[in-house]
């Protein structure tokens, strides 16, 4: 009789209860005859993560033969550790059915364990046998960062074997820098035409290594300076970068040979606020009519309304910044600019230093280097071989 | 001096007067054209005993009246002016290199810049510079007032600031030199000749420092600003005060002075003189070079502007040693098609220099000797690349799309590609027992590209014809074309980079007879093609992928080729680095290109 119809309640709650029994009845066998536990893992092994910083084991077993297979009833396996292998195990971690390994990264380095890997299934377990005790330890080489050491080593050889070569007086090839090869030019007009030479170390202080290169120019610039008895202007934008830039050029005065024409008064303190020392510097080109400005360092959006005014008054302009967002404006307004690390590369071009042409050569020699691998890497892969990019890629 | 019509002159007498020779030029007009009839020359006589350079001249004119059988002087031995009834000249010019031609120091405030200027405006006047005094030049006040004492040259330039520009550096100079109290060469008794062109603010100040001590003249500023020259002024005041001063000074000059009807030219400057006057009547790009036996002067006319240089160290004798020092013995080797010893090859060098006269008497001794001189040939065409450049301290504008090629200004402006005319003088040259040996010389040391017109000045009347186009360019230019150069021919050089063997140009010539030449050259080859002196060749000239013949890469090329001694020299050695490093491939391939161009008999390079 179907529910759905209309019956007198007795007659329904009869039906019920029978329905149940009957229920209970059908599934009792199942529940209390057939095998649920499932087959305990084998073989497990556990042994010392290798190339790690210790407080790591990893642990291997095989699957239970209820996983995937058999009974197929295996929901999770349960890693048991304990520091004896008839001690008191305790669960340190679980890892899905399917796996056989797990790193247990809570272990404690000089410490003997023995671990225990638990099948489970809904209702019940097993445990396989403990495996021999291990003790974790840190390791002194990651193996798998071989690839970054060899690349390390490779690139610092070369460093040291062209600083060596440098510094045995071997002539290095530095590719000329316009920018650089023009400061003479820049002086001589501001010589010829008797007017200053402006030098802005950007807007950063002396925590940026862009105004450090930008200093280390000033240098050379102020030495310049000297020999062709110009006259020079530094306005700063932060005391400390000012303080630098003094040192600077009153040592390159005296390296010239006029320590006489050196004065403090030549490099000054304007503002810390960007647009009121652009507008400051701004005025000073306008009024001064330089015939050479020198931009060197971090600059930011003030670096076109400097590099317009200074073009608008007609004098030569040297630019330098690592901001690629202010090059363009750079290269559109000045005369010659020094782009990206090549702000960083003058200091070594300029000073023919052994140390900072070698080091220079040998970065030269790691990029040369990369770009061979990219290209190849780029072949290699195309082609659907892959060893060189695994090489490089961190395992 | 009296006035010349152009129209009037029929007869010139021209003469140069160089340190040991005179030389006389008898040009006459014929129907409508002028020509060369002879050419006479006689020991300078500016040395004592005789003192007085007329005396040179006038044998040298002798010579030219016995071999013309014109009569050009009178019984006093003075020459007959104007002509008439087949006697006389109507005009006699002349130049002079005699007594060390001009000497000159000059100055500015940068180097680079306005002392440059002066440089060039000094050596466009034909003048030697001795040296260069600039604000920038690292020597000390002291070293430089010892300098300008020690020098005495014959003028100094001074010149140094942009109009409204600096005013101590160039009182600076001025009282330096004031300092110095430098002598003028010749004329002890004579207060030697200043020149100022510099800032003209400064022209009080300068007078005040200089005008007493000095023989002051002060013309435009030379560099009124710094993006343009105005070498004019100072170079036509050069020429007054060689004529006012220095000449004046002379043995005889006084008198050589009276009987000229042009004023006399300095050598060099007479020379440079025609290269132009030939460069803008032509439109050409040409390039000069008159190598000698102390200095080689280069000269060359790119983008309307004239440049000079003087090489004072490398030449074919005095200087040749310098060369073979300044050149390295590999490098003068490696034109060399053979093996020779070392210790002989030395003794030859300096016997040459203490025996400047000798001239090669074996056949190795010449292929060496012309290895040398296409050392000297670079070496001074390197330096005057170097000097041939754009102004320095000019404002560029750039675009963005400059970022990464931000060219340097001071570039030179000397471009083989765009150069048409190769002219060249000096005895290794003219007297080149082959021309086609020449024609190498030119080629190796020069390295033209695209298509290039070779051709010799075999007698050196450069210098005569130079003075001469200053009263009748006419004439000059007729005797120029058709007396003066021994066209050798043209190359034709494609420029790139390719294998060797590698086809590189297809070419086809028309030549008059109305018969083809067409074929291929390969990279690495070398071929002569005879076209006669004053023949022309219609040619299509088609360059392979990556080569350029002047209109770009594989652009074609219809032109019309001109003749030569030499004809046409077709050279696919590209143009970097030609010369192989393996010493037996590279002896077998200079053998290869000699024998293709017949430079030396086939005997002389199978020893």
């Amino acid at each position: 009789m179907p529910f759905c119809q209309k019956l007198p309640g007795r007659y329904i709650q009869t039906n019920f209860v029978w329905f149940i029994s009957f229920f209970i009845l059908s599934i009792f066998p199942a529940l209390v005859f057939s095998r649920d536990t499932p087959q305990p893992p084998t073989q497990v092994q556990a042994f010392d993560t290798p190339s790690d910083a210790g407080k790591s084991i990893t642990v291997q077993w095989g699957k239970s033969s209820d996983d995937g297979e058999g009974l197929n009833n295996v929901v999770l396996y349960e890693v048991l550790r304990s520091t004896s292998p008839e001690g008191e195990y305790t669960k340190v971690g679980d890892s899905p059915r399917g796996t056989t390994e797990y790193v247990d990264n809570s272990a404690k380095d000089k410490i003997p364990y023995y671990y225990k890997i638990r099948a489970l299934s809904k209702t019940s377990f097993s445990d396989s046998p403990p495996g021999a005790a291990v003790v974790s330890s840190p390791q002194w080489f990651k193996k798998e960062r071989l690839n970054a050491l060899i690349v390390v080593l490779v690139l610092s050889l070369g460093i040291i074997y062209f600083i060596q070569k440098a510094s045995k007086g071997k002539e290095m090839f530095v590719r000329k820098i316009a920018a650089i090869e023009a400061v003479d030019e820049a002086v001589g007009r501001a010589t010829e035409m008797g007017k200053k030479v402006y030098f802005i170390p950007g807007i950063y202080d002396m925590d940026s290594m862009q105004t450090v290169a930008a200093v280390t120019i000033l240098g050379h610039v102020a030495k310049r300076v000297a020999e062709y008895e110009a006259k020079l202007e530094v306005p700063n934008c932060y005391a400390l970068v000012m303080v630098a830039c003094r040192e600077t050029v009153k040592q390159a005065y005296l390296n010239a040979g006029r320590p006489d024409s050196y004065s403090d008064d030549m490099i000054y303190y304007i503002t810390q606020d960007q647009f009121g020392y652009t507008a400051a510097v701004s005025g000073l080109f306008v009024r001064e009519k330089p015939a050479a400005i020198f931009l060197q360092g971090h600059f930011f959006a003030e670096s076109l309304v400097l590099a317009e005014t200074g073009n608008s008054v007609g004098a030569i302009q040297i630019a330098g910044t690592a901001q690629p967002t202010q090059l363009p404006f750079f290269v559109a307004a000045c005369d010659y600019t020094l782009i990206g690390e090549e702000l960083f590369a003058a200091s070594a071009y300029l000073s023919k230093n052994p140390k900072l042409l070698g080091s220079l050569k040998g970065q030269d020699l790691g990029k040369l280097l990369m770009m061979i691998a990219i290209i190849l890497g780029s072949i290699l892969e195309s082609l659907g071989i892959l060893h060189l990019a695994k090489w490089f890629t961190y395992q | 001096m009296k006035e010349l019509k152009p129209e009037d002159i029929k007869i010139i007498v021209a003469t140069d007067c160089g340190s040991t020779t005179t030389k006389a030029i008898l040009i006459e007009k014929h129907g409508d054209e002028y020509r060369l009839i002879v050419r006479g020359e006689a020991p300078t006589t500016v040395e004592a005993p005789f003192e007085d350079v007329t005396m040179g001249v006038l044998n040298a004119i002798a010579e030219v009246e016995e071999l013309s059988g014109r009569k050009l002087l009178d019984e006093k031995g003075q020459i007959i002016k104007p002509a008439q009834n087949g006697v006389g000249t109507d005009i006699y010019i002349s130049t002079s290199s005699a007594g060390g031609g001009l000497q000159m120091m000059v100055a500015g405030v940068v180097r680079s810049m306005t002392a440059e200027s002066a440089e060039r405006a000094a050596l466009g006047a034909g003048a030697i510079v001795m040296d260069v005094i600039a604000a920038n030049d690292k020597r000390l006040p002291h070293q430089q007032i010892e300098r300008i004492r020690h020098l005495r040259p014959d003028m100094i330039l001074l010149s140094g600031g942009v109009d409204g520009g600096t005013l101590t550096h160039v009182v600076e100079i001025a009282e330096l030199i004031s300092a110095a109290d430098p002598r003028p060469r010749l004329g002890t008794g004579y207060k030697l000749p200043i020149i100022y062109a510099g800032n003209k603010d400064a022209r009080e100040t300068i007078k005040k420092t200089l005008g007493d001590k000095t023989s002051l003249d002060i013309v435009d500023n030379i560099r009124p600003v710094l993006e343009r020259e105005n070498l004019h002024p100072a170079r036509e005041k050069i020429h007054d005060l060689f004529m006012e001063h220095v000449m004046a000074q002379a043995p005889g000059y006084r008198k050589l002075m009276s009987l000229t009807d042009a004023p006399i030219m300095p050598t060099p400057g007479a020379v440079g003189l025609i290269i132009k006057t030939i460069a803008d009547l032509e439109k050409m790009e040409v390039i000069g070079v008159d190598i000698g036996g102390a200095t080689t002067d280069i000269f060359s006319v790119f983008q309307g502007v004239f440049n000079r240089t003087v090489s004072a160290n490398l030449g074919m004798s005095y200087s040749i040693s310098n060369v073979f020092a300044e050149s390295g013995l590999p490098n003068v080797m490696r034109w060399v098609p053979f093996k020779m010893d070392e210790r002989d090859l030395r003794n030859r060098v300096k016997n040459k220099m203490i025996r400047p006269t000798t001239i090669p008497q074996m056949m190795e001794e010449l292929i060496f000797e012309q290895a040398i001189a296409k050392e000297a040939l670079r070496l001074a065409f390197i330096q005057h690349k170097s000097f041939a450049t754009t102004l320095k301290g000019v404002q560029q504008q750039r675009t963005i799309a400059e970022a990464f090629e931000q060219s340097a200004s001071g570039q030179t402006i000397v471009n083989m590609m765009t150069c048409n005319m190769l002219i060249g003088s000096g005895g290794v040259l003219s007297h080149a027992p082959r021309r086609n040996q020449a024609a190498l010389m030119l080629i190796d040391a020069f390295l033209p590209e695209g298509i290039t017109r070779l051709a010799v000045d075999s007698i050196f009347m450069m210098p005569q014809l130079g003075v001469l186009s200053t009263v009748h360019p006419q004439a000059a230019k007729e005797v120029f074309d058709k007396d003066c150069l021994i066209h050798l021919g043209t190359c034709i050089a494609p420029v790139g980079v390719e294998k060797e063997g590698k086809e590189i140009l297809k070419y086809k010539f028309i030549l008059p007879d109305g018969k083809t030449e067409a074929g291929v050259l390969k990279y690495g080859e070398m071929k002569m093609i005879p076209l006669a002196v004053g023949e022309t060749a219609q040619a299509h000239l088609e360059p392979e992928r990556g080569m350029d013949l002047g209109h770009g890469k594989n652009k074609n090329i219809e032109t019309t080729i001109n003749g030569g001694v030499a004809g046409i020299i077709l050279d696919g050695r590209g143009r970097s680095n030609f010369l192989p490093a393996d010493e037996n491939v590279r002896v077998k391939k200079l053998k290869e290109w000699m024998l293709a161009l017949d430079i030396y008999p086939k005997w002389a390079l199978e020893r």
